[in-house]
């Protein structure tokens, strides 16, 4: 026996019993609450042509995608992300509908990410995109529906925190640099590096008000408050935009009543090129990762040849699980199982008696040896 | 309240990062014990736990939350390429990382040649060749006295910190190029700056009051 065949590849793993079942209950609880808002399901394929995912939709860096070929040769990817699989299929299949379309997801992602150690490749994410909206209603409905996601899956304490790409691209507007220095501006601001942000500017030619709003942007975050900070930066209609949106879309949370799980953080940029207005993280304790990661990206789908601002969101299903077992937030008790052994004299009698039971809804196993415990005929 | 973790770098950074802490009234007379076999140090008043590790592991505890704050080098930072947040220069353990070696490998630097490159930082050492001066090395990794390397022919230069330069100069090496400046460093995990926003800027406020 080949000791080795008992291994799975590192990044990827088993969940059975019990873990098993709490994760399809978890995963039909958040499926209520995206129906419950109008979502109709939707399955893509695990993989796809590598177009789908390329450097142009603005995905992840290609060295980290599983590609391989198919007989004609074409590169293959499987999916690491399934929102672009959701763009490319809308613009197929409804490229003539003008209406709302409104679909929710539950699929495998994979991720080659084999510096990070102790990190997934494989996870299961479930999501919804609402696509041929652009407006701040369609905004805060999409967040309203994770808040109400994290409270179904038990959770109390968490955060959305929200933040806005566009405020950020309209104060680099007007400033010449080349593809790779945004990119390391846009790292040092994310990771909240102040001086690694001082020090690119001091290169950079840059009007005064761009440069002030860039040094304050790795402390724009917190409570709503935030937002007037914000405000008294704005230096162009692209960032007043980009903060009343923000404003406007508060207000409607308002109404839903979940202000009291939302902050907002500017600084926040996402490593995901195709986003292009708001976009929020979900977090709660007992993970080191957010746990739901959404957001507005109104050009994927022309990518594909539909003209659609669209939004949506994902919950990472295994981090929500790793933070509800950290956080000891039990699931109500799983159907247990009622065993009956027999012998080969009993057997159409514990036969028959299963199958009653088990019309009645209860869980039965049966069992020949008669040593193994439960109820004995 | 929930405790609060902080992740010190044992050794000369933990002893200055917990003086500058006590200076904004936060401190840890347990740890002070020199004799304490104690992994984890708590601070019952003010709900924090603090721990000491291995410099490169402080990024990876902060990363995955078992840490919420840490104390680290910016070289160990930008070695190990974690995502964290990095919010604060204390200031202490100046120095810088350097391309090293004997006065005629200068010329290797200037013209695109395959060079080998001793260090104890992969990462950094193939950043700056590959992505800043676009020269293709050859990356030799070694676990201390990296400027061995160049003098028994193992490597035409290093990658390595410099402090006051006395190592180099006593073996007959010197400073060829500066890749970055570095000093002691704060990190915060994502999420507990989400979760935990107030009393880590609060504390990030005061350290930064003192310094």
């Amino acid at each position: 026996m080949l000791k080795r065949l008992l291994h799975t590849p590192e990044g990827v793993r088993d969940i059975y019993n019990e873990e098993c079942e709490r994760k399809l209950m978890l995963q039909d609880r958040l499926h209520e609450v995206l129906h419950s808002y109008g979502y109709r399901d939707i399955e893509t394929p695990t993989f796809e042509y590598f177009d789908v995912f390329s450097h142009d939709v603005g995905t992840i860096p290609s060295r980290e995608l599983y590609k391989f070929f198919d007989r004609e040769g074409n590169t293959l990817v499987l999916r690491p992300d399934i929102t672009p699989s959701i763009a490319r299929a809308v613009a197929k299949y409804f490229n003539d509908e003008n209406k709302t379309i409104r679909l929710c997801y539950e699929g495998k992602t994979f991720i080659n990410n084999s510096s990070y150690q102790g990190r997934l490749k494989e996870c299961t994410h479930m999501g919804a995109e609402m696509i041929g909206e652009d407006n701040p209603q369609a905004d805060a409905e999409c967040i309203a529906m994770v808040i109400d996601c994290l409270k179904k899956a038990g959770l109390e304490e968490f955060q959305i925190s929200i933040g806005q790409v566009e405020f950020f691209k309209s104060i680099i507007k007007d400033v010449r640099m080349d593809e790779e220095t945004e990119s390391e501006l846009k790292d040092f601001i994310s990771n909240r590096n102040i001086f690694g942000v001082q020090n690119m500017l001091s290169d950079l030619e840059i009007s005064d008000n761009a440069r002030e709003a860039l040094l304050c942007l790795p402390s724009l975050y917190g409570p709503v408050e935030v937002l007037e900070r914000a405000e008294k930066l704005a230096f162009n209609d692209g960032t007043r935009e980009a903060v009343q949106r923000l404003k406007d879309i508060y207000s409607i949370l308002e109404y839903y009543g979940i202000t009291r799980y939302i902050s907002f953080d500017l600084s926040m940029l996402s490593r995901y090129n195709y986003y292009t207005g708001i976009f929020f993280r979900g977090y709660t304790f007992g993970t080191g990762d957010a746990v739901v990661k959404g957001g507005r990206y109104d050009n994927l789908l022309r990518h594909f040849g539909k003209n659609a601002p669209s939004i949506g969101f994902v919950v990472v299903i295994d981090q929500l699980l790793s933070a509800l077992a950290r956080q000891d937030i039990s699931m109500p008790p799983l159907r247990s199982i009622h065993k009956i052994t027999y012998t080969k004299e009993t057997q159409r009698e514990a036969i028959r008696r299963a199958q009653k039971m088990r019309q009645e809804g209860k869980a039965v196993a049966l069992c020949l040896c008669p040593d193994e415990g439960g109820e004995t005929l | 309240m929930r405790y609060l973790t902080i992740a010190l770098t044992k050794g000369r950074l933990a002893k200055q990062t917990l003086s500058l802490l006590e200076k904004t009234g936060i401190c840890c007379d347990e740890m002070k014990d020199p004799d304490t076999r104690k992994l984890i140090f708590v601070n019952e008043d003010l709900k924090l736990k603090f721990f000491l590790a291995k410099g490169p592991d402080v990024p990876t505890y902060v990363e995955y939350g078992a840490a919420d704050i840490g104390v680290v080098g910016k070289d160990t930072i930008d070695e190990e390429g974690r995502k964290l947040y990095e919010v604060l220069d204390l200031g202490f353990g100046r120095c810088r990382m350097c391309v090293c070696g004997p006065a005629k490998a200068r010329e290797l630097l200037k013209h695109q040649e395959q060079i080998r490159v001793a260090t104890k930082y992969p990462h950094i050492a193939k950043e700056y060749f590959y992505n800043k001066k676009h020269q293709t090395v050859e990356i030799i990794k070694l676990n201390g006295s990296i400027e061995l390397a160049p003098i028994v022919g193992l490597s035409e230069v290093i990658v390595d910190i410099v402090e006051t330069g006395s190592t180099l100069k006593e073996n007959g090496l010197e400073v060829l190029e500066e890749i970055c400046p570095l000093s002691a460093r704060v990190v915060v995990n994502r999420v507990s700056m989400q979760m935990e926003s107030e009393r880590i800027t609060k504390i990030l406020n005061d350290l930064k009051s003192v310094l």
